[in-house]
């Protein structure tokens, strides 16, 4: 359905088109394919802030590093496409505040979420209406949340979290022609940042929780290195615009202090890649393992964010903690 | 023991054993330890050395006024915890609707038992992105009503919870006016809707008001209260003043 009642930028993509014709050679944007310059189990550095948004109760703000292609191409931009994108979002969170009239009667905390990407986000533009899969990402987060929050702590309330992309990541690199391995990789991504921030969020409110829940991706990838046959690798934190194809990926939502995973979200063919290599490390719990990993890394940045948070409002000067 | 004990915690943390430590506000227990359940400084409570109590470990919503983190100073300014309204809790609350047989009020401040025996403090308010002040002076006028009603929570006062004295010859429209600011307490969450107040005790009732004139009225009597312009009279279910 078609949405009337905004003024809604042009359908199709929100980078200039470039054509063939003006390309010097063929080989130039192949030359530009950006590559994983991190070693398999490094992560991207992770900017964390809270308490940004005034108004809300609760916000946080998080960044992705820019891939090395990313940042090498904003200092000398070679064409106006950027090579790859970084994560780029905000989280607020209202409450908690009164149910509406019509909601029945709740011995818990309601929790509703919203993520939206700005129309900008994404190579494709979005609409200002939510889509599926702005919707999917919502539901995603509420049950990776909902089994966080201690939420018979705050009857007859509700708390609304809402998340708003700047910048999306990459379902894969932009040159690169959609095929049979495609998906929204880019979403797994996007879906980890959202958990993370939003965790941020719901501590800077000061909503109880059990713990600090952070999101971490792991894929399993088949890069085609030159003169050698395509092989399997398991990668954390992958940013799908590295890699020609991805197999499988997964992220979770994870607790550290419990142990606990409280959101699972596995997708791609995993068959592929562990028939005949008789590698069992490239089967689902690998990949399960790895996406742990990664989260125990962002949880270290949303530990520290978090502290920061609490500092500021104790009164506490920065530093003065045991 | 409260040397181990960070200054600062954040959720997740594990405080301390259930076998030294009861969990206070902003904490839970798991398998046999507590945890913190909000980041926030950490206070120890001392159990008294008579009882066999063990020492309640909590951690603070909302800031403090004073910075070195030591139990003594913890004791004496008692940290706030909940900012929802529970069942005793003291709450000032705005009027927005008097009916025959209630008066609907929409909460502005849940107050603690130490704050609401002492002057109104800024401090020691329980929303702790609100300022007191500025809430209730801009609840008395009557101009900037019912837009912030919707995101505040509603209470319901029943006519036989005005008063604990002849509570049938009770009128609603002698106790409560629309926009005056009500000291009561809850006495029940409610339905899905409305908390239930009461304002039964002499130190409950009607804390501020305006006169039909316009002008912030004083209290003269338990039920009467008077313009200090125009020296007009009316009816009010007056909270004793401090």
């Amino acid at each position: 359905m078609t949405d009337r009642r905004r003024i809604n930028g042009p359908p199709g993509g929100t980078r200039p088109p470039i054509f063939a014709s003006s390309l010097e050679s063929t080989s130039d944007i192949v030359a530009e394919r950006p590559q994983r310059q991190r070693q398999p189990n490094e992560l991207r550095k992770i900017f964390l802030k809270t308490g940004l948004i005034p108004s809300a109760s609760g916000s946080s703000y998080l960044e992705f590093e820019p891939s090395t292609s990313l940042s090498a191409a904003r200092s000398k931009p070679k064409s106006v496409i950027p090579p790859s994108s970084s994560l780029k979002l905000a989280c607020t969170v209202h409450g908690p505040k009164p149910l509406p009239r019509s909601a029945t009667f709740s011995p818990n905390l309601v929790l509703t979420t919203h993520v939206k990407y700005a129309p900008f986000a994404g190579r494709r533009r979005k609409g200002h209406v939510r889509d599926a899969s702005e919707r999917d990402l919502g539901v995603h987060l509420e049950t990776a949340l909902r089994g966080a929050i201690v939420a018979e702590r705050w009857p007859k309330s509700g708390l609304d979290i809402t998340i708003t992309i700047l910048e999306a990541e990459d379902d894969r690199w932009w040159g690169d022609a959609p095929d049979s391995h495609d998906a929204a990789w880019g979403m797994m991504n996007v879906l980890a940042g959202c958990i993370t921030a939003a965790s941020a969020a719901i501590s800077d409110a000061r909503i109880d929780c059990l713990d600090l829940v952070a999101g971490g991706v792991a894929a399993v990838v088949a890069d085609e290195t030159a003169g050698r046959e395509t092989t399997s690798q398991l990668m954390l934190d992958t940013d799908p615009a590295d890699h020609r194809s991805i197999l499988s990926a997964c992220v979770v939502a994870y607790m550290p202090a419990r142990d606990e995973i409280t959101e699972l979200w596995l997708k791609g063919d995993n068959s592929k890649s562990s028939v005949g290599t008789d590698n069992r490390g490239l089967g689902h719990e690998a990949l399960i393992d790895g996406a742990v990993d990664a989260a125990r890394g962002a949880h270290s940045v949303l530990a520290e964010a978090v502290r920061e948070s609490a500092q500021r409002f104790a009164g506490l000067p920065s530093g003065d903690f045991t | 023991m409260t040397s181990s004990l960070p200054s600062l915690a954040i959720p997740g943390q594990r405080l301390g054993s259930v076998t030294t430590f009861t969990a206070g506000p902003g904490t839970h227990v798991h398998h046999s330890h507590v945890y913190a359940s909000i980041a926030g400084p950490v206070f120890v409570d001392p159990a008294q050395p008579k009882s066999q109590a063990k020492s309640t470990i909590s951690i603070s919503r909302t800031a403090r006024v004073k910075t070195t983190p030591s139990a003594t100073a913890a004791s004496k300014s008692k940290p706030k915890y909940n900012t929802l309204p529970g069942v005793d809790s003291v709450v000032l609350a705005r009027v927005t609707r008097v009916q025959k047989r209630q008066a609907t009020v929409s909460i502005l401040v849940v107050l603690d038992e130490s704050a609401s025996s002492k002057a109104l403090n800024p401090l020691q308010s329980a929303s702790d992105n609100d300022n007191i002040e500025s809430i209730l002076s801009s609840a008395a006028n009557p101009e900037n009503h019912s837009s912030s009603d919707e995101l505040r929570f509603q209470a319901l006062i029943r006519k036989e919870d005005v008063r604990a004295v002849e509570k049938d010859r009770v009128v609603m429209d002698e106790m409560f006016r629309v926009g005056d600011i009500v000291r009561g307490t809850v006495i029940s969450l409610g339905d899905q809707s409305f908390y239930y107040l009461t304002t039964a005790r002499n130190d409950l009732g009607v804390v501020m008001a305006r006169s039909e004139a316009g002008n912030m009225m004083f209290p003269v009597s338990w039920k009467e209260m008077r313009d200090p312009v125009t020296g007009a009279a009316e009816q009010r279910k007056v909270a004793r003043p401090f």
